[in-house]
Formats: structure tokens, sequence, C-alpha cells
């Protein structure tokens, strides 16, 4: 405790660069003339590591800790309460022969393209569009993205009454126009087209605004050129704007992967169960996504160590399928 | 007030010592209680006990125990589970366990204490066995003290059964629907008098019951899967004749609240689900009547009132439970909460045996009440539910995909041998 007093000292003056001159230098060169004091050692820092610990505390317990704690009950069964029992990979073996787990599989992947693609692609079309907006910029901005800071509860009820089968406004308008009624809510392909639609609705005005961000960033004379060398509207997006924007299009296609394959809430809410049917994901469990299976299998049949399993075979597929999209966005930038 | 970086820090600071030295206390004070702690909490679900009896309750033990109790929301098994397994002074000294959940909880019935050594077995006769016994061990120990019951009847529409020139009077129309064949017929004879009508909402609700009635569930005493024998087969067929007949309405939704006013004349439920009824579709009000189930009563949901091992106080605790579920007090939550009482002494009571005006002022404790009496012992094991859920979802895929019952009879059969597997079921 006796070295702050010397350290302390220099290492303001070297971060907040000097009062006065000082300020006009270009950042991070070192300030002439000022002997670099021999490299300190990480306790010298405490401080600043005690500022940020405790956000690292938090998710070492929080989340760090659990997570891998669901790994070691991957290999255990334990119905929550009683003495934990080792099988070894047996809950693999019974995940791989368990039709409700690829059927939750297929579920969610149809859901995740369902909505990421009309996502990402209104998103960027939204926001081309809102680039070249004049007036009430902010009023679109904050019009597009309020979906995504409402409750995704609020959200689901809504819809699902904005969609039910029988006294849903949806099918009240299309019986106006004259279309029968549309089982929307027990369709197994319309219950996904419903959870799809809904976290499109979600999650647009999110992506649209990072692509905003993107597309201001890209300074105008590249698109006078373009115009000068006789492009027009709809080759200049495709062939300036998309390569430009590429680094910020992977990122929105990573994080929509990561969210769109988690869908849990939508279906959820959606389709309720009670204690007379306690399956998840509504008729046929066409809603059922694989978290969803999970929460299932945690807790309501108490098998968490089966539920750890398929959350583990889940994390997997992630991956892998990050990195598939990976490759594909990047597949471009390297001719 | 302005306030500055230092300021906030000063307040953050103490806001965060206080808080601590809060939570210090309370658990010191109360850790530090032996088996005659003075102050008790109790928790259960909005709903599940009548706040009237349990603001009573505080009153009357007053003067020895101060009682606190905390209506837990949301997930309340999921939080009563993390909190037995954590363990220590947060664990309440009498909880509520739904009816549903109590199987479940039966294998570590070590973690709660045993009635009868605090004198359950004196006042058991009062309350139904068959109810009793869901909640003890296979070795006799008692975990739950029973609240209530949900004795399953048949609600109908007297108005369109009198529209279809059918007999509308609970004990005629329960003579007519003695069986689940005579239920189905007086179906097929609604539905052509009245097309676009359904007799029931899904199948389901017929299946659900038809389980119900039955001695056997999908385990047996000896840890054997036995859903795929003839018990279940018969009940599984009862609820495809419905759907065969055409007598089933297909509802998996939400919409069953704008079409139990209008499509559906008939709907099978516990004691509980009038006030489904009332609340989905009040203007039905006096055209609804009650009477016996076909094929016989069952049980849909009830609660019970265990008392965890941590519990610090288990004498005073077990007389405060008793003295809630008093038959007397059973009556009175009836009143107050439509609490239906697992305690036949309490269907004589006038709190009860009132007219129901939503029925047409039909008194419905003379259905429920001898359908409570007459419901069988049966053994539920703790995978039970898990194991049923697939014969649930596959009856929805009938429904909803128009799957083949056969086929889907097989995959519900071996999907549930593959969920009895995972659970430790030979």
């Amino acid at each position: 405790m006796s070295s702050p007093p010397v350290t302390g000292p220099a290492a303001v003056r070297e971060h907040r660069g000097g009062p006065g001159p000082a300020r006009f230098r270009p950042r991070r060169t070192p300030p002439a003339g000022a002997a670099r004091p021999v490299r300190r050692g990480v306790l010298s820092y405490w401080r600043q590591y005690l500022a940020i610990s405790p956000f690292y505390l938090i998710f070492t317990v929080f989340s760090f800790g659990p997570v891998f704690y669901s790994l070691y009950l991957a290999f255990q069964r334990y119905d929550g309460l009683g003495t934990k029992q080792f099988v070894g990979l047996q809950q693999f073996e019974f995940l791989w022969n368990d039709p409700v787990f690829w059927l939750s599989i297929r579920n969610t992947l149809v859901i995740w393209v369902l909505s990421t693609v009309p996502t990402l692609f209104g998103a960027l079309v939204l926001a081309t569009l809102l680039h070249s907006v004049r007036r009430f910029k902010g009023f679109y901005r904050i019009a597009l993205y309020v979906p995504n800071v409402t409750s995704i509860v609020a959200v689901a009820i809504f819809f699902g009454a904005v969609f039910s089968n029988d006294f849903g406004l949806v099918n009240a308008i299309l019986g106006m126009v004259g279309i029968d009624p549309v089982p929307w809510l027990s369709d197994p392909w319309l219950i996904k087209v419903v959870i799809a639609l809904l976290m499109t609705w979600m999650w647009t005005g999110y992506n649209m605004i990072i692509y905003l961000a993107g597309l201001q960033a890209i300074p105008q004379s590249v698109y006078e050129a373009a115009k000068i060398d006789g492009a027009g509207p709809v080759r200049t997006f495709f062939r300036i704007t998309i390569p430009i924007m590429r680094p910020i299009i992977l990122f929105t296609v990573v994080v929509s992967t990561i969210n769109g394959l988690q869908s849990f809430s939508e279906p959820q809410v959606l389709f309720a169960s009670n204690a007379a049917n306690q399956n998840l994901g509504g008729p046929g469990q066409a809603g059922l996504t694989t978290l969803l299976y999970f929460y299932q299998s945690a807790f309501l049949d108490n098998d968490y160590g089966y539920g750890a399993a398929i959350v583990w075979a889940f994390f997997v597929l992630i991956i892998v399928l990050v990195v598939i999209n990976w490759r594909i966005v990047q597949r471009g930038r390297k001719s | 007030m302005d306030l500055s970086r230092r300021g906030f820090l000063q307040a953050a600071v103490f806001t965060a010592a206080a808080s601590g030295l809060t939570v210090a206390c309370g658990g010191g004070s109360e850790s530090g209680g032996t088996k005659n702690g003075k102050n008790l909490t109790m928790w259960y679900w909005g709903g599940a006990l009548s706040d009237k009896v349990v603001a009573e309750a505080k009153t009357h033990f007053t003067s020895r125990i101060k009682l606190t109790s905390a209506s837990i929301g949301g997930d309340f098994k999921q939080k009563l589970t993390t909190t037995l397994a954590a363990g220590g002074s947060s664990v309440p000294d009498i909880t509520g366990i739904k009816g549903e959940d109590i199987a479940s909880f039966l294998p570590n019935a070590d973690r709660f204490l045993d009635l009868n050594d605090l004198g359950f077995k004196k006042v058991s006769s009062q309350y139904l066995e068959w109810k009793t016994k869901l909640a003890q061990t296979k070795d006799g120990k008692q975990i739950g003290f029973p609240i209530d019951i949900g004795p399953t009847a048949l609600f109908y529409r007297a108005d369109l059964f009198d529209k279809a020139g059918l007999p509308d009077d609970p004990a005629k129309v329960a003579a007519e629907a003695k069986t689940w064949d005579d239920y189905f017929a007086l179906g097929t004879e609604l539905k052509k008098a009245l097309p676009g009508t359904f007799l029931v909402n899904n199948m389901g609700s017929v299946f659900n019951i038809a389980v119900g009635q039955g001695t056997k569930r999908f385990i047996d005493e000896d840890n054997h899967f036995i859903g795929d024998q003839d018990h279940i087969r018969a009940a599984w067929n009862t609820a495809i004749r419905a759907y065969r007949l055409g007598l089933d309405a297909k509802i998996n939704d939400q919409s069953w609240n704008s079409a139990v006013g209008k499509s559906l004349t008939t709907e099978l439920g516990a004691a509980w689900h009038a006030l489904d009824i009332e609340s989905a579709a009040p203007d039905t009000k006096g055209k609804w009547r009650v009477c016996a189930t076909p094929g016989g009563p069952a049980n849909q949901g009830g609660s019970y009132l265990t008392l965890p091992k941590q519990c610090r106080n288990p004498e005073e605790a077990f007389k405060i439970i008793s003295w809630i579920l008093s038959p007397d007090n059973n009556a009175k939550s009836f009143t107050d909460a439509a609490i239906f009482p697992a305690s036949p002494a309490s269907y004589a009571m006038l709190a009860m045996t009132g007219p129901d005006a939503f029925f047409g002022g039909q008194k419905i404790i003379e259905v429920f009440g001898p359908a409570a009496e007459a419901i069988p012992v049966s053994y539920e094991a703790p995978a039970d539910s898990a194991v049923m859920a697939p014969f649930m979802a596959e009856l929805t895929s009938i429904e909803a995909k128009g799957k083949k019952p056969d086929d889907a009879w097989k995959d519900a059969v071996s999907q549930a041998k593959q969920i009895a597997r995972r659970q430790g079921v030979s």
C-alpha cells in the first residue's frame, strides 16, 4: 500500500494527458520527454480492476458457474431435490433416440429461417429508405424501434388475440373479403409462421438501427462517384452498399442466429400449458422450440439431467450454424 | 436536489450496507430459533387458500405465534424446489403444494415432516381417503394435508338440451348420460338438432377424465410402465370415439373462451371449472346445469399444505394448518374463494348447500358432494404427469394435423416408454 503515492500522480498524468497543451497531442502517442516508467505489475491497477469487478463477479456467480454446472448435470440423473446419480452418456443416448427432441430442432430451424430472413432483409431495406428520408427522421426511427423494447409477453398475448382461429382480427378481416377463416394457431405450419412473424415484428427495428448506423458511415463521395459512372439506385445498393456493409451484416447475422434459435417466450406465451395438458408448443407440438422442450423436461418433468443434455446438444448446434453463417457471409470477401 | 457524484456514491454504499445488514439480521433472528420458534412463514399461491381464513388464523394464533403469509406468484413448484434445495432459513415453515406436483415431491419425502407424527392420524378420518393417500409415501409417511379437491362433473346447457327436445333436468340427464356411450349418443342427437354445436371441447379433456376414473394410471406401484395396457387404451378409445363421431370441437387454444358460451353444449370439468365458464361466458348465467360425470367421477387438481423439515415449530404449525383446514373453516373457504373442501363434513354445512344462481338455482353440492366421495383411490407415480404428456400431445396432433389415431397411439406409447425410462421407471 506504499506504492500509490509514487505511481498515483504519474498514472494520472499519463492517462489524462496533462492540462493545457497536452490535450492537443494526437492520441496514443506517449507524452514526449516523459520517460515511461518501468512496466508496472497488474496489482498496481487494483482500483481499475476493482471498478470493473462487479460485472465479472456477478457474471461468474450467475452465468459462468451455472453454465458449467449444467454441463456437470448433463451426466447425472437429478430431480432437483434428491441425490444426483451419475449416468455417463445415457442422457445423450436418450436424446439421440428422442423424436420430440428432433422435432423441436426442426421447429426451431424452420422458425429461425422464417423469421431471420425477412427480418434482416426488411431491416436493410428500411434502413436504406430511412437513410434517404429528409423529414421526421427521429419519428421514424423511434416508431420502428419501439417493437423491440415492448414486453415480449404483451406482444405474444396481442398476437394470440389477433391470430385467434375463431374470433381473431386477422380472420375477421379475411372474412370480410370472403376468405374462409385460416387456422393460424392450430395448423403446424401456420403456428410457425405466426411465431416467425412475431419475431420479425420485434427484431426488424433493432437490426434497422444497426444498419442505419452503418449506412451513415459510408462516405457520400462513394455514392457520387457511382452516380457519375451511371449506376442506378438498385445497382448502387447491391454493388456499393452491401459490400461496404458486409461486416455489419455479418454481425447482425450472427446475433440473429443466436437470438432466433433461442426462441422461447413467444411460443410459451402463445401456447400456454395447463395442469391437464402440460405439453408446451401448441397443437401437435408444432411450436415446440428446443429451448421450450428443455424447459418442459427440466422444470415441468423434473428431469434436470436430461434438460441439461438438451441445452448442451443445442449449444453445439448453434456453434455449427454460426460458423456456417460466418463462412457464407465471409465468402465473397476473398475474391 | 443536486446530486453530486460523491453524494451518489455515498448513498449507494449506504444503501448496499443497509440492505446487507437487513439480510444478515433477518437471517440471524430466524435461524437462531430452535424448534419452538414464534415467527412462522407460510407460502401459498393466489387462490390456494381463502385469504379471509388465513387472516383469521393470524389473529387466532396471535398470542403464541406470529404467522406471516406470502402469496407466491409465478412458477410455484419451481420456486419451492429451488428454496428447498438451497435449504437454510429461507425455507418456509408451512407451504402449499399443488395437487399435480405432490407426486413429484414424494421421492423427496425426507424434506418434509411426517404429519402423522404430529397428530394427523387423529383427524385423517375427516378427510377423503383417496386424497390423503395421494400425499402419502409407500411406507405410510404423510407429507401433505389436503386443502381442496376437484371432483368432476358434466356441465351442460339446459336451454340447448331443451331446444333439442332432450330432458334438461339434472337427474334425468345424469341417467341418460350414465356411460360414455350414452353420453356420446346424447351428443349425436344434440348435434343433429343443433348443427354447428359440439359436445366436448377437445379429446384431451375426455382422456384425462377417463384415465382418472380408474384406479390405475401410467405407472404401477412397483414402478413399472403400464401406460400401454388396456385401461389406458380404453380411455384413449373413448376420447377417439368423440372425435370419430364429430362431437369434438378440437379447441386447443384461448378460443375456448369465446366458444364456451356459443358452440359448446357440454363441458367436462372439475368443480372449479364452473368459475372458468362463468368468467368466459357471463351472459349464459342461469342456462347451465351440472350432473354426474359419464362413467363415474374423477378428480382434477386440489392442493396440500406441507411442513418442510426446517419448520421452526412443528407442533404449532400443525395446529395452524389443521385449524385453517378444519371442516368448519373449509366451508368458509368455499364461500369466500370457491375452494372445494376435502372434508365431507363441510358438504352438509349451510355455506355449501345454497343454490347457485349461475346454475339456475341448482344446489350443485348435491352433484359434487357424492362425486367427491365416490372418487376411487388410485396410485400416482412421481413421473406420472411426464409420462402422460405424450398421450395428450398425440391427441392434439390428431386434432390439429389429422394424424391417424392408430399411428398417434403407437407414437404416444413409444414416447411415453422413453420418458418413463429416462425417469428411472422400468
